[in-house]
């Protein structure tokens, strides 16, 4: 109990005023003559009782009356089972609201992210002047506190849902971290969140458990904006298999659907960008969910011209949560990687030529060129991606000179050792050589052994990586290979070994391209003659093929590119080694357009700019700087986790004195009004001296009647 | 009726200042109202014959006379018994007291007796007047000469009710006094212990008389009607008591009741006549009880 003006409690000393009044001016009776006195007689004295009763009590409901309005005029506050915090200091409020994607569900026409603004705004005009408050989104954008509650107000009404938000609980941890800075004030933080398990997790309370200790005086309320029984159908993340094409290959495309709808089945439609820049649906596929309420649509889409496409997948579905609902991805289909194959003579080629071509059937990703080192001299390098020497003999100088230009101008270049070499030590650990070689030629090995890569992490293997379980290795036998003396560059790096942990192939930068040495060759015989086969490698179709493609491919810096992001990541374009841009114009998912410059010698552009959902356009003109590259970004499938997260398990892992859960802005104030200055009793003790005064008016009637209807 | 028995109301009494004329005006209203009632002719008996002469009712030639003798003679009437009555009449101090009412509750008692003489002695019934306070104070001796009405009149006209009041020993006085079996009405508000005077009249009854007991009330003393905080003070003993008429007034009238109650209950046991009146009520009713009392002693 408390006043919020005390000094008016002094008015209780007029009590003094009916205590005198009673004491002075008692009231005369009328006086009347009256025979059958003998008859009051006998009753006299309980009546007499009854009227000094009433008289005392009449100056007590006068004492009551002026006591009462005494005390409700002081304003007395009931400070019960609030949070109680620093008495009487200004406040220091801290509103953190959730503003991902998530909280535009709408119910009852509105998104929780503007019921929330609606609480927070009714919760802010009832501030006091003096308060400060603090309005922290999930933004990437720093906090601090609003100068006046009109710029707080404002803060709050331009607040927008955002893709890249940051998980709740760093919100709350920034303004726990910012509430406590206001030493000298009452610390207050205001969450007001769906209540997802996309929001709150074991962890995160565990985190704001720790925060709330380091801050002993804040105070967290977590208003409770979101629906009891969320209702949502979601696309999930899609599955692009290879967003990098090749003349020919479908788009093969997968996605998984949620929904808790309990509708028909909903229509999927596919759509892709014109050459206008308009959607157009190419496809559409019913989704047929489980009894778990999943399912998965997969589309194909084929012959798509070479170039950029961007598109779409839509869920044609009508629920609360339409933001998840739609996917966009972009894939790029590109002419086939020209590979210059070199051997000592055209059949040794045979084996590794088939191999690239057969890998895709119709649709190789390679174009394949067969020459002879003889011809090495008169070939024009730069019109291949990779140059692969198979089972190269001696070369001159030149070669190698022509061979470290291409590979330092963005080539790949690809030495499979063999027999040739044997013998011919001098040209091969000659200094333009070893330019490119990880080290000096030491000598053949002849211990029988097996390919084996351990790891597949590398790009250059990470192909194979769905398949590890599948790839015989075994059966790739190896019986000589290439040893080298050890290096001292420290920039070679062993991409695969065999068995006997000896290395297999191992790579090598230069410049901007790749060096690939294998130490034991792809196109030796089975059954040479006049000497020991080396492997059996390409004897064996299933890892060769592979094998081949995969390593072929890094070198023509053919692998997969990324082209989905999400929200608020980097998102990097890479640029072919002989591409360059100077600036380049970036289309938005919303139709604006911005010319941006590319910083100097980066062999890839980023985009930081990737709060929107869609898809992002990078072009370019010129001869040169020819550009037409595109990204997708997607907000994370965290957005769809519209679970309720216990609110008991919420309350019960956070300190009970310190935090409250309100379900609306009532009890937001109840427990606000209780903790902070205590609930106001005036209305109650305005009611009481209300009633007071009428139970004395109705007394004082009673004696004082007739005197009145004298006078 | 209506138009007759309003004159029996006290407050068109009050308007009369002479009392010969309100007993009058009582008793003529008050007979008008009864000719249509079953009490006709009750209290008078043959007496004897007498020839008719011009001027005499012819109803009341008795044929049977006629027949016998062929000559005209009419029924005498007269009183069966003549009962010798007394007006009792109470001139405590209390007896003038009056609130809102017309009359007070001794001028009430005044008019009443004054009808009631004028009644007696137009029936040739004896009536005399008795006062008293602490103790007899006058006695006008009992005649039914049409004279008494005057005298008895005229003494009443000069009454006042004086300071205190002692009802048992007055009565047990007048109860010496009287000689032959009478009527005594007595006039009061009987505001003292009830027990010396129910005493007193049964000692009377026991006496050979006939008690007739018209308490006489003021209509507020009945009532109660005050209210707010008053101080009451009794006129005879200048006593005051400060009390809450409000809250008062319940209790007051179940005293006031049960004091009636007791005298009527040992009134009947004792076969005395007691009548509760108050100043509000019209004559009438004090008028019968003298009538149906009157019969009883037939």
């Amino acid at each position: 109990m408390g006043f919020l003006t005390p000094l008016l409690l002094g008015g209780i000393a007029l009590i003094a005023i009916p205590v005198v009044l009673h004491l002075v001016m008692r009231q005369q009776p009328r006086e009347l003559t009256f025979p059958a006195l003998r008859f009051v007689k006998q009753r006299r004295d309980s009546n007499r009782r009854k009227m000094k009763l009433r008289h005392w009590l009449l100056l007590a409901l006068r004492c009551l009356l002026i006591a009462g309005l005494a005390i409700a005029l002081a304003r007395p506050t009931f400070k019960g089972t609030g949070l109680h915090g620093k008495d009487g200091a200004p406040l220091a409020v801290n509103l953190v609201i959730d503003n991902s994607l998530r909280m535009e569900y709408v119910q009852a026409n509105e998104s929780r992210l503007e019921k929330a603004k609606k609480t927070a705004l009714e919760l802010v005009e009832k501030l006091p002047e003096d308060a400060t408050v603090a309005v922290c989104d999930l933004g990437r954008a720093a906090h601090g506190y609003a100068p006046d509650l009109s710029a707080a107000t404002s803060r709050l009404q331009n607040l927008r849902p955002t893709a890249e938000a940051r998980p709740l609980v760093d919100g709350v941890l920034e303004s726990i971290k910012l509430a406590a800075e206001q030493e000298d004030r009452r610390q207050e933080v205001f969450v007001f969140t769906d209540l997802s398990q996309g929001a709150w997790n074991d962890e995160g309370l565990k985190e704001i458990n720790n925060a709330l200790s380091a801050a002993p005086d804040v105070r967290i309320y977590i208003v409770d904006v979101g629906v009891a029984d969320p209702k949502n159908s979601s696309l999930g993340e899609l599955q692009v298999r290879r967003s990098v094409l090749r003349p020919g290959e479908p788009l093969h495309l997968e996605a998984e659907i949620r929904s808790n709808l309990q509708s028909e089945s909903p229509l999927v439609e596919l759509s892709l960008r014109n050459e206008e820049g308009k959607l157009q649906k190419r496809s559409e596929a019913i989704a047929a969910f489980d009894p778990q309420g999943q399912g998965r649509v997969v589309f194909e889409i084929p012959n798509l011209p070479l170039g950029t496409h961007q598109g779409s997948v839509n869920l044609a579905a009508t629920d609360p949560l339409i933001v998840d609902n739609t996917r966009y991805f972009t894939v790029e289909v590109r002419p086939p990687a020209k590979v210059l194959l070199l051997a000592t003579q055209p059949a040794d080629a045979l084996f590794v030529e088939k191999a690239l071509g057969a890998s895709l059937g119709d649709a190789s990703r390679f174009d394949v060129t067969v020459k002879t080192f003889a011809d090495l001299e008169k070939a024009k390098l730069e019109e291949f991606s990779a140059v692969a020497l198979l089972d190269p003999g001696p070369l001159p100088a030149e070669a190698w000179n022509s061979l470290w230009d291409f590979a330092a101008g963005g080539g790949g270049v690809g030495i499979f050792l063999g027999h040739h070499a044997a013998g011919e030590l001098e040209s091969f650990n000659s200094e333009p050589a070893q330019r490119l070689l990880p080290g000096k030629l030491k000598r053949v090995s002849r211990a029988e052994t097996y390919l084996r890569p351990r790891r597949l992490d590398h790009p250059a293997l990470a192909g194979l990586r769905n398949y590890a379980e599948e790839l015989p290795w075994q059966i790739c036998r190896v019986f000589q290979y290439w040893t080298f003396d050890k290096s001292n560059d420290s920039d070679t790096y062993v991409i695969a070994g065999y068995a006997n942990d000896k290395p297999a192939f191992i790579e090598r930068p230069a410049g901007k391209g790749r060096v690939l040495v294998s130490t034991t060759p792809f196109s030796d015989p089975l059954e040479p003659e006049g000497r020991e086969p080396w492997n059996t490698l390409p004897a064996q179709p299933w890892p060769f093929v592979a094998l081949v493609d995969q390593l072929i491919g890094y070198l023509a810096q053919d692998g997969d590119e990324r082209l989905d992001y999400l929200a608020g990541e980097v998102a990097r374009v890479q640029l072919s080694p002989q591409q360059q841009v100077a600036s380049y114009v970036l289309h938005l998912p919303d139709g604006q357009a911005g010319s941006r410059v590319a910083t100097s010698g980066d062999d890839e552009l980023a985009v930081s700019i990737t709060d929107e959902l869609g898809n992002y356009r990078l072009t370019a003109g010129g001869q040169s700087q020819r550009l037409d590259r595109g990204f997708s970004v997607n907000a994370s499938g965290t957005i769809s986790d519209l679970t309720r997260f216990d609110p008991e398990k919420l309350t019960g892992a956070l300190p009970k004195d310190r935090v409250r859960l309100a379900e609306n802005l009532e009890a937001v104030e109840q427990y606000v009004d209780v903790g902070r200055s205590g609930r106001e009793l005036f209305p109650w003790m305005i009611g009481l001296v209300a009633v007071i005064w009428g139970a004395e008016h109705l007394l004082a009637n009673r004696f004082y009647r007739e005197e009145k209807g004298k006078d | 009726m209506a138009a007759v028995e309003k004159y029996l109301k006290p407050e068109v009494i009050r308007q009369i200042s002479r009392l010969d004329l309100r007993a009058q005006f009582i008793v003529k209203g008050f007979m008008q109202g009864l000719h249509a009632s079953p009490f006709h002719g009750f209290s008078v008996e043959f007496s004897e014959h007498r020839k008719y002469s011009h001027g005499d009712n012819p109803q009341d030639i008795d044929w049977l006379v006629y027949a016998k003798t062929d000559k005209y003679y009419v029924k005498k009437f007269e009183a069966e018994t003549n009962i010798t009555g007394y007006l009792a009449m109470d001139l405590s101090g209390s007896m003038a007291y009056r609130y809102q009412n017309e009359l007070s509750k001794f001028e009430y008692s005044t008019c009443l007796a004054a009808a009631l003489c004028y009644l007696m002695v137009h029936q040739q019934d004896p009536v005399g007047l008795v006062t008293f306070g602490e103790k007899i104070i006058d006695v006008l001796p009992p005649k039914s000469k049409r004279q008494q009405i005057g005298n008895v009149l005229s003494h009443l006209a000069r009454l006042k009710p004086r300071a205190k009041t002692d009802i048992a020993t007055s009565l047990i006085q007048l109860a010496a006094m009287l000689r032959h079996s009478s009527l005594v009405m007595i006039f009061s508000d009987l505001l003292v212990d009830p027990e010396p005077v129910l005493a007193a009249m049964r000692r009377l009854k026991h006496g050979g008389h006939e008690v007739i007991v018209f308490h006489v009330l003021d209509q507020a003393e009945v009532d109660f009607p005050f209210d707010g905080l008053v101080e009451l003070r009794d006129p005879e003993t200048q006593e005051r008591i400060e009390v809450d008429a409000d809250g008062f007034r319940k209790d007051y009238l179940k005293a006031i009741g049960e004091f009636r109650e007791t005298y009527k209950r040992e009134c009947a046991k004792s076969r005395i006549d007691y009548l509760p009146l108050h100043t509000g009520m019209p004559f009438d009713k004090a008028l019968m009880e003298y009538l149906l009392s009157r019969r009883n002693m037939g």
